[in-house]
This record gives structure tokens, sequence and C-alpha cells, in this order.
């Protein structure tokens, strides 16, 4: 929560220009809807011109013509002709209004369609990317800042794409082009406005840096509320039992205290922003009427003319002062895109991952499995070595029982025989090639995994098991269910399975959780099959079936079991004992008693009637009895 | 409507920003139509006069009407948005709050990402209606009438056929807003569901990645983000046929000017100065009124925004303080299930029934059977996670649902079967089960009770070390020993251990059992497990099969008295004949 990392590596240096250039690279594919995008556009504004040149004429033509006739002729005045010219203009500019209809529409419909395409895609890759990095990159986020690049970062893009980029380019080739045309109906009259178009766009430029800042601010603080908030829901059960509702609710009024002066600084920018561009572009207007007045009293400009030119300036005006509206869309956009880009760019470290990305192909996996772990040691990051110098081996067909005290580092081992991390030093080797070198998904793909903080996805019990792997058959399906001894609990399931998991599992019992994770590990019919703590929250008679059921389908396999059960790990061909990194004894059970070293004592431990808890004992014994 | 009425409520405690800032719309708006009359008079003054000398004057004038009115439309940004900011993040406070305080079965059916990006995107909605949305239609209110009441005084029957395209706007407007509602829940929905995956794959990546679920979990994400595309595209039609709408409406409004205003000019009736004022007020008026067009639309979206976040304000805690709470002098820690029994919303059967248990202060309870037999359940009803269907648990002799709940699970110390840790330093983890600060001594007190000192002595930041996301970077272990810690830390008359021993190697588990006699004397201990030897010594064990209590008795009673107890030792200390071997 509040200690993890800055989950955005700010790169204050990033220029906008590389930035954009970035995002232009993204919609290249879609150059296409662009181009369309820009010819409606230019469709749009050219009928924009067009209506107020319609005003103009009729103005200056036919009623400026009759009220001239009026004033020549007096009584003899015979309006028909001039008002039959008015209707005529009039039909001219309904005809453009109309056809502005059908390009109003396809400018949103074109736009919006190029910009989501962007975004479809760029959402893919960021996702795709995300799931990519190593599994020590998510040790240290928070899982709801993650989720916010993928939704909320992303959907500001889209909007960057649409009003954003497209518009607010076209907007300065409006700007652009209506000056010229402003100089040449009028220069005289178009040199203020020319002269004032660089103070607003200036104004824009001064708030546009702190708008900046502020964006980044007011989304990295959205998102450090909304991942608090989704730990505090997960951990629901904890916080009410432990009576601390009050706390959690402190530490989120202390997030959105943190939100809220992020945006009010915002509101700040954008309330002196907006009047101070209405401040300049009245200006502009004043000194048109200041100017134009005297020279319509001079006579040198006409009416028509005049309001033309009022027309066109507020068509200047709206892109100007707009360009405050899109900046805040741009400036939210780049905020998030810094924030995409700074996933985009995070390469994972491990040597399989970034051969993912890209690189030469991993070495083939044909042989039969045969895992070695070669003087492995390890440490997460710069903490302290959690392995030392581990030797062993899983040939084919045997099973390797891992055992000792907690905090040992058994799970580790599991770890690194996954790919999780590489080890600090030594080897593991997979048929004599380094697991390094090999395609990591390929190898996954043979092994079955029961992980000791297992995980369950909301959906169906089938979905589950089968996990839309291709080597999970209705057969295998059958067998594993038999195997881990779940038949029984599917079968009193509501639906069977097709009955819904929640979140997590959160609607079944931890056993039963454990049973389904082994369902599910047996039904891809894997080569390896990992166990750690599987069975931990099982009964012992259930776990006692699963052994036995799940002898002949380990017949031809390799698996690693890791226990703290000992109970659990007598059949295994070699029990591997870890003491604190260091492997400190292996052999079988019978040779391990014989040796009467640290296996010996956790052996002594568990199954001896030792008097750990007496009846006397304060804690347990009842003083009323 | 009387549902975001209610929550405008919420936008008056802030009264005086409020109240000023609606204030201030009027009157920068009335400026605003003040800066157009002043040119529209000072045109028809012009026409063939030799003084321009009046232009001088009305160009400063206007600069410095404009100055006020550009203040003024500071403060009202300022000030409302400002207001409708502190409503949104009181309004998230209260909603998680709530949430806090919901009980699990509303819980147990809702998804957590789903419930976070709704707090966000409703509470948006509402902000963006009753803030900046009632700014907009309150100037859109003051200026329409100001401006019509200007221009019907220079010709009614050219404003009267002004407003022929606005009201036509209007009507195409309200007849799209069904479609865009429509397109954009359809949106919503599927952005939450993009949520949900992502959350799912970045939460449980090791299992994403151990069973290499990467491609399908991103075709997954790919179909969703696919269909998103399309609803959006969708949306995008129904507002681009508003936007064609309102711009031709607006196009349109023209058209009478140059018609009615054009064939007015050539009976003399009108002034160009006149005309000016009607093209200048079009162009203020009309972006008012888009607002209002604007609002409409986001009205239905701000109402069922509004009834979902009622919805879950109103929702009733089933788990909450009694009404009249008896208060007793000081919990002793004696339990008792009296005809329990207890069913899961819409499960078939219940989970427990005819529970009858009785544990005196300071004894130890053991709850075994197998898995899924109910003994999490069991548990989970001594501290309300939920109450009984029908029976009562009761604390010294006090139903529980009569205590309040401060007081019940202040005498509590609950270690999940899950052993959740918040992703905090670990010094955070232990110090929240304690509702007073602990001293550096004392969490290493109960650091060494918990079996792990040296473990944590062994953390690069000591008592600082951040632990990750549900305490990823400890082992199995270490979380079950943490979560000890945490219940120890609140000194509790009653300790609920659920199966929070069963990765902890046997070993510590005999140490730890040996640490947790000797700290808490005289406290009542309910444990659950597995491992007979954990509760082996319990004053009495509970042997549950599928929801009933089987079997009762001290561990040589039920050796005899219980199957499944037997064949579970037996199994369990299978040792005799192989120690023989
Ligand atoms: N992701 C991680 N980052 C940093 N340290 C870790 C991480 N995972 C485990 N550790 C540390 O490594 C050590 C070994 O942990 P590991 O999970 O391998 O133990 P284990 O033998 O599986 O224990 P248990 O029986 O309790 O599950 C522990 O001290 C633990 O705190
Ligand atoms: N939130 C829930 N909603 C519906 N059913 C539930 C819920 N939690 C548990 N159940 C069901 O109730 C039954 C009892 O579950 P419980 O968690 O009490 O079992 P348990 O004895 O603790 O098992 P384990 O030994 O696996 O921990 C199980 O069949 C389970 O599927
Ligand atoms: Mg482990
Ligand atoms: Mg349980």
């Amino acid at each position: 929560m509040s200690g993890h990392q800055e989950l955005d590596e700010d790169k204050r240096g990033t220029l906008d220009r590389a930035l954009l250039w970035r995002l232009v690279r993204f919609a290249r594919p879609h150059a296409r809807q662009f181009v369309w995008s820009f010819l409606v556009l230019a469709l749009v504004f050219a009928l924009e011109l067009a209506g107020p040149g319609l005003l103009r004429g009729a103005i200056d033509g036919p009623v400026g013509a009759a009220i001239a006739a009026r004033e020549f002729e007096g009584a003899a005045f015979e309006p028909q002709p001039y008002v039959r010219e008015l209707w005529w203009w009039a039909g001219a500019y309904l005809l453009v209004a109309l056809l502005g209809f059908a390009f109003r529409y396809l400018e949103v419909a074109q736009l919006t369609r190029a910009g989501q395409l962007v975004v479809h895609d760029l959402r893919r890759r960021l996702y795709e990317h995300i799931q990519r990095l190593d599994v020590a990159w998510f040790d240290r986020r928070p899982t709801g800042g993650l989720v916010t690049r993928v939704t909320s970062d992303v959907e500001s893009l889209a909007e960057m794409f649409t009003t954003g980029l497209v518009t607010l380019s076209f907007d300065l080739v409006k700007i652009g082009a209506l000056l010229v045309v402003l100089f040449w109906l009028d220069w005289r009259l178009a040199g203020i406005a020319v002269a004032l178009t660089p103070v607003l766009i200036g104004i824009s430029m001064v708030f546009r840096g702190g708008a900046r800042e502020a964006h980044r601010l007011v989304r990295r603080r959205l998102s450090e509320s909304n991942g608090y908030l989704q730990e505090a829901l997960q951990g629901i059960r904890v916080v009410q039992m432990f009576g601390r509702e009050k706390l959690v609710s402190q530490r989120f009024a202390g997030h959105l205290s943190r939100y809220l002066s992020a945006n009010v600084r915002t509101v700040l920018l954008f309330a002196l922003f907006f009047p101070a561009i209405d401040w300049v572009v009245t200006l502009i207007q004043a000194s048109s009427v200041r100017f134009g007045g005297t020279r319509i009293a001079q006579g040198e400009l006409s009416y028509g003319l005049f309001l033309q030119f009022w027309f066109y300036l507020a068509m200047l005006l709206d892109p100007i002062r707009e360009l405050g509206e899109r900046y805040n869309v741009l400036q939210s956009a780049f905020a998030a895109a810094e924030r995409i880009f700074g996933i985009l760019d995070t390469q994972p470290t491990l040597k399989s991952n970034l051969r993912a990305l890209d690189g030469p192909a991993p070495a083939p996996l044909s042989g039969p499995g045969h895992v070695r772990f070669e003087k492995v040691s390890f440490a997460y990051g710069s903490g302290p070595e959690v392995l030392t110098e581990v030797d062993f081996e899983i040939p084919p067909g045997h099973t390797i029982a891992l055992v000792g005290a907690t905090g040992s580092g058994k799970s580790t081992i599991v770890n690194l025989l996954l790919g999780f991390y590489e080890p600090t030093r030594g080897r593991i080797l997979i048929d004599g090639v380094d697991l390094r070198e090999l395609d990591a998904r390929a190898w996954r793909a043979r092994l079955g995994l029961v992980l000791q903080e297992d995980f369950l996805f909301a959906g169906t019990v089938r979905e589950n098991l089968v996990l839309e792997r291709a080597a999970v058959s209705a057969d295998s399906l059958d067998l594993a269910l038999e195997g881990s001894c779940s038949r029984e609990l599917v079968e009193r399931l509501p639906g069977g399975l097709d009955a819904p998991v929640a979140e997590r599992g959160a609607t079944l019992s931890t056993g039963e959780r454990e049973l389904l994770s082994m369902a599910r590990a047996l039904a891809g019919s894997p080569r390896l099959i990992v166990l750690d703590e599987a069975t931990a929250s099982v009964d012992s008679a259930t776990e006692a079936r699963i052994e036995r059921a799940t002898h002949s389908l380990l017949e031809h396999r390799s698996a690693l079991v890791v226990a703290h059960r000992l109970s659990t790990v007598r059949r295994a061909h070699q029990i591997l004992v870890l003491h604190r990194g260091q492997l400190r004894e292996r052999g079988s059970h019978a040779t391990l008693l014989s040796l009467g070293g640290l296996y010996a004592r956790l052996h002594a431990m568990q199954f001896t009637d030792e008097p750990l808890l007496t009846s006397t004992d304060p804690l347990t014994s009842s003083p009323a009895r | 409507m009387a549902r975001l009425w209610k929550f405008f409520g919420r936008f008056l405690r802030h009264k005086r920003p409020l109240f000023l800032g609606f204030l201030t719309i009027p009157i920068a708006a009335l400026l605003d139509v003040r800066i157009t009359v002043m040119i529209g008079e000072a045109l028809d003054r012009m026409r063939g006069a030799s003084d321009t000398e009046f232009l001088e004057g009305l160009f400063w004038m206007v600069l410095l009407i404009a100055l006020v009115r550009g203040v003024f439309r500071f403060l009202q940004r300022w000030w409302l948005v400002c207001v409708s900011r502190y409503v949104e993040v009181d309004l998230k406070q209260d909603l998680f709050d709530q949430l806090t305080r919901l009980s699990f079965s509303f819980h147990d059916k809702s998804l957590s990402g789903d419930i976070a990006s709704r707090l966000t995107s409703d509470v948006e909605n509402i902000r963006m209606f009753l803030g900046p949305g009632l700014m907009y239609v309150a100037g859109a209110l003051v200026m329409v009438p100001a401006a019509l009441f200007t221009l019907i005084g220079l010709s009614p029957w050219l404003t009267l056929s002004m407003l022929l395209p606005m009201l036509a706007m209007g009507l195409g407007i309200q007849l799209l807003t069904p479609r865009l509602h429509r397109h954009s829940t359809a949106v919503q929905e599927k952005q939450a569901e993009i949520s949900h995956i992502a959350q799912e794959s970045f939460g449980g990546i090791r299992v994403v990645k151990g069973y290499g679920l990467e491609e399908s979990r991103a075709r997954r994400l790919e179909r969703v983000s696919a269909e998103n595309l399309g609803h959006q595209l969708g949306f995008a039609r129904a507002r681009g046929l508003s936007h064609a709408i309102t711009e031709t409406s607006h196009a349109l409004t023209f058209l009478p000017i140059l018609l009615v205003g054009g064939l007015a000019l050539i009976d003399r009736t009108l002034e160009v100065g006149a005309l000016f004022q009607f093209i200048d007020l079009t162009f203020k008026v009309f972006w008012p009124v888009i607002a209002l067009g604007w609002m409409a639309g986001l009205y239905p979206r701000a109402l069922s925004s509004a009834r979902r976040i009622d919805e879950l304000l109103g929702e009733q805690p089933e788990i909450r303080d009694p009404e009249q709470p008896t208060a007793p002098p000081r919990i002793q820690g004696a339990l008792r299930f009296e005809q329990v029994e207890f069913r899961y919303p819409a499960a078939a059967a219940p989970a427990l029934a005819d529970i009858d248990i009785s544990v005196a202060p300071g004894a130890m309870l053991g709850v075994v059977g197998p898995t899924g037999a109910g003994k999490s359940t069991l548990l989970g009803l001594i501290g309300r996670l939920h109450d009984p269907t029908a029976g009562a648990v009761k604390l010294d002799g006090f139903d529980v649902r009569r205590l309040e709940l401060a007081t019940l699970r202040r005498a509590l110390g609950y270690v999940p079967q899950d052993s959740f840790l918040f992703s905090e330093t670990y010094r955070d983890n232990v110090q929240f089960g304690s509702p007073e600060p602990l001293t550096d001594a004392s969490v290493h007190e109960l650091v060494a009770t918990a079996g792990m000192a040296q473990e944590v002595a062994r953390f690069p930041a000591g008592l600082d070390q951040l632990i990750g996301e549900r305490g990823v970077t400890l082992s199995g272990g270490q979380r079950q020993r943490t979560c000890i810690a945490r219940a120890l830390a609140r000194e509790p008359r009653v300790l609920v251990l659920d199966d929070c021993l069963s990765a902890v190697d046997t070993e510590t588990e005999a140490r730890l059992l040996e640490n947790l006699r000797r700290a808490g004397s005289g406290r009542t201990l309910v444990v659950a497990a597995h491992r007979l030897s954990t509760v082996k010594h319990a004053d009495e064990i509970v042997v549950i099969e599928r929801g009933r209590i089987s079997a009762r008795g001290t561990h040589a009673q039920l050796l005899r008295s219980s199957d499944w107890y037997r064949e579970t030792w037996r199994i369990q200390q299978a040792r005799e004949e192989l120690l023989a071997s």
C-alpha cells in the first residue's frame, strides 16, 4: 500500500515530442483511418467556412442592394426581386447546413473508430507485456495499480487519439487557415487577431507546464487510493474480525485527501486558464470593433464583411479556447502514456522472459525431462542468501520429497524449478540443457503444479480445471477427479462441474480449494508434478486416499513433493532435508532414520507422543474442571 | 430526480462556496450579454457617423466588463468545481466505510475489482452531473432568458423562429438518449470485465505463468477488449448523431437570421446592429443550451449510478450492533454453542446443524473433521463473521448478537485459515492487531512468541521490511506465524486458530504451542486442525462431519468412540510399524 515502491518511474526528462512520436508509431498501422478522419475534418471545415460566406453574400448582396435601392427609388421601390434572391441564398445556406449534418456525424464516428482501434491494439500489447515480466517484478507491485494501466490509463489514451491528437493537430491547421482567410478578407482588421494569437498560445503554453504535473499527480493518487480500496476489500475478513474498520478508514481518508489536494490544483489551473483566455478573446473582438467601426463609418468596410469577419473570428477563437480543453485531455493522456511506456520499457531480467519478447529461438524440449540442480545458490533481490549450493536430481519417473523447517527455502526451490527466478549461482539443467536456455512456457506446460498459495479464478469448476489447455480431455479430467479425490466434492456442488467458483474460490473451504488445485494439476497429464504443501489443509484420510489414487497416476511421471507431514513423503525415492537453505541429508526414509540426524529428529517430533501439551498446562487446562 | 437531489444534499454541506459560486453565475452571464448589446448598439451608431470618439470609450468599457466577468468566472469554477471534488471525496469515504461494514454474504457474491471500478465511475458520474453539470445548467438558465429578453425586444418573430432549430435539437437529443445510455452502459460493463480479467491475471500471476496461461488469458482479454471496441463504436455512432444534431441546429439558427432578418432589413424594420446582436447572442446562448442537452445525456447515467450507490449505502449490514447491547463487566471467555444451525445463502444443505458445545474460560477446544466439514464456518460464528440461522452462540452467557461488535471482537484473537496480510511493513501488520500503539520491544516479544524472531532478525530492513501484497515475500509458514503474532497483539480472551499451523513444521509447531501456552494463561483457545497432534491435549475435541458433531470427548475417549478419529490417528501415527522396520 503506502510503502510500495513508486509504480511509475517518473521520467521527467521525457520530451513530449518523444512521447508523441511513440504514440504516433502505435497509430501507424491504422494510418488509413486517420487519413479518413482528416479528410472528414477538412470537409466539415470547408462547410463551416461556407456558411458565413453565404451570410455575407446575402447581406451585402440582395439586402444591401435593396436598402440602397429603397433609398434611391423611394416609394417606387419594388422588393420582390431582392426577396427572391434572398430566398436563393437561404436555400444555399440550408443545403450547406444539411450537408454538414452527414459530415459531422462521420467526424465523431470516424475519429472514435481510429482512436479505439489503436487503443485496442495498445491494450493487448501492454497486457501481454505485463504478463511476460518477472515474478519478482510483481512481488513489489500492487495489483490494483497494474490493473489501472490496462483500464483507465489506456482509456485516457483513447480520448487522446480522438479529441487529443487528431482534433488538436487539425485545430492548428484550422487556426492557420482562418488567419490566412481573415488576412485575405481584410488585412488591417486581421492584423489585430494575428498579433494577439501568439499571446493566446503563450497562455496555453504556460498553463501546459502546470497542468502536466498536476494531472500526473491526480492519476497517481487515484490509482493509489483505488489500490488501497481493493486491498482492504480483499482483507475485509481480517479488518472486521480485528475491529479495525476505523484504522483502514483513516488510511483511506489519507489517500483521499492526497487525491483531493492534487485535484484542487488542477481545478485552480483551469479556473485561471479559461477566464484568462476569454479575456484576451474579448480584447481581440473589442479591437476589431474599435478599428472596424471607424472604417465602417468611413464607408470603407461593408456590414456584410464585418459580420463575416465576426463569424470567422468566432471560428478562430473557438479552437484556440479549446486548446485548453484539448490540453486537458492531452495532459492526462500524456501522464497515462508515460506510465504505460514506463511499463513497456521495463524489460524482464530473466533470460527466458526476455527471449519470449524477441531473441533466438529457445532450445527445444524433447528429452525425458531429467532435472538437475547444480550447486544452486539463490537470494531474492538484494536480500540474504536463501539457498546455498543446492545439489540434487529428479530422474525421470522418480519422486523426490523435500522436507525441512518453515522458511528453509522449499518453496524457493519450487520457484526456481518453475523458472520464476533464476539462480544467483549454479545451474538448473533439464536433460543437460540449462533451464535459462529453454522455452520457459514449453517447460512449464510439461508440469503439473500445486503452489502453496494457490489461486482459483472466478468462473466455473470446469473452467478452473481445464484452463483452456489442449492436453485436458474428458478422460484425463475424469482421472484427475478420481486421483485428487475431488469427485465427491464436485458432485456435492450445485451444478457439478459447472458450479460457479467465486473470486479466489472464496466460497469453498481451504481444503476443497486444495483438492481442486490438485485435480487441476493432474488433469494436464504432466510429465513432472510439483506439489508444494498441496494437501496441507486436507484431512489425513483423504490425503491417504489421494496418495493411493495418485500412485498409479504418477508411476511413470517424476514428482517433486514438498511437505511438512512426513507421512506423505515416505514413498519417495529420495527425501531431501533442507535446513536454512542447505541440503543437509538425503536418502530414503529408512536410511535417513538410521542416520539419526535432522530427519530422524523431525520424525520423532511428529510421531512421538511427546507430552508437548499436558493437561496440567495453564493454557489448556480448565480451572473450572 | 428525487434520488439525485438526495445526493445534492451532500453539496449543501459546503454552503458557503456553493452559495457564492451560484451567485457568480448570473452576474457573469449578464455581463456577457451586456457586452454584446453594447457592441450592437455601437454598430448602428457607426453608420455614416463622422465622430468615432465613442468607439474609444466603448473599447475600454468592454475590456473592463470582460475583466470583471473573468474574475466572476474564475470564482465560479473555483468554488463550484472544488465543492464537487469535496463531495466526491466525502462520498467515496462513506462508500468505503459502508463496504468495510458489510458482512461477508455481501462480499462473497461481489467481485472486488468490480466494486472498485464501479465506485470510481459511479461517483464520477454523479459528481459530473451535480457539480460542473449543474453549474452549466444554472449558467444556461440565466443566459437563455436574459438573451431572449434582449432579443424579443428587438424582433419577436425572429426570436421565435430562431428557437425552432433549438427545439428540434432538444427533441432529437431526447430521442437519442436511450441509445446513448444503452451503449454507454455496455461500455462500462465491458470495462469492468477487462478490469476483472487483469485483476485476476496479475493477482494470480504465479498460477498464470506456472500453467503457461499467458496466451489464453491474453486471448480472453483480447476478446473482451474487442467487444468493448464494438460497443465503443456503437456509442460513437450515437454520439456522432447527437453531435451532428447539435451542430446542425446551431448552423440552422442562422438560417432565420439570414432569411427573416434579411427580409426585415429590406423592410427596414430591423437595423444591422440588432442583427449583430442576434448573431452574437446566438453564439453565446447556444453553448449553454448544448450544455443542457449534454446534461440530459448525462442524466440517465447519473441516475443509474445514483441508484447503485444508494443501494450500496442502503444495504444493511446483516451483522450489526444490537439496539440495546448488554455490557458485560469483563469478558471471561466462556463459550457456548446452543443448537446452532447455519446455512450459507443459496446453499442446498446447512453447513452446520445441531451444534452444542460449551467451553469453560481458559479451556481448549479442538475442532477436527474432514475437509469441508464446517470447521471454519463454526469458528467464524464466534466472531460473527456470520450469524447462525438457528440457535445461538454465547460468550460468558450472553448471546454474541446482544454484545456490541466492538466489545465482542475486542475479546477475540482470530487467525484466519488463509493467513491474509497487508502489503505494509512487517511491523504494521503486527500492529494491526492491537488497538493501542505497540513499542518495538513488545512487537519483538510478540514475534518471539509466534516463533519468528530469528527470521525477522534476518530481514534486511528488520521490522520495517515490506512484505508485498498478501505477504508474497514471506514463506507460507512465516505468513501463518505473522498472523498469530497479529492476533496475540490484542491480548485476546479467546484465541481462535483456524488450522493456522498447517504450513509450520512439527518442530516449530511444538515450540509455538509451548509459547502460546506460556503467554496467555487463562485464555480460552479454540483450535481447528487437521493434524491431530495439534489438538490432542485439548480439554474437549469435537469431530465434525458434514456439519454435524459426530463425536466428542478427549483424545483418549475419541480414540475409542470415533471411527474417523481413530482412523486419522492411525494414518498419522503409522510410525509404529515404520520405526520397527
Ligand atoms: N518473493 C520473495 N521475496 C523475498 N524473499 C522471499 C520471497 N519468497 C520467500 N522469501 C524468503 O525466503 C525464505 C525462504 O522462503 P520459502 O518460501 O522458500 O520457505 P519454505 O521452506 O517454503 O517455508 P514454508 O514451509 O513456511 O512454506 C524466507 O525467509 C522468506 O522470507
Ligand atoms: N462463503 C461460502 N458460501 C457458500 N458456501 C461456503 C462458503 N464457505 C464455505 N462454504 C461451504 O461450506 C462447507 C464448510 O466449509 P468450511 O470452510 O467450514 O470447511 P472446513 O471444515 O473449514 O474445511 P477445511 O478443512 O477445508 O478448511 C463447505 O462445503 C464449503 O464449500
Ligand atoms: Mg513454502
Ligand atoms: Mg477451514
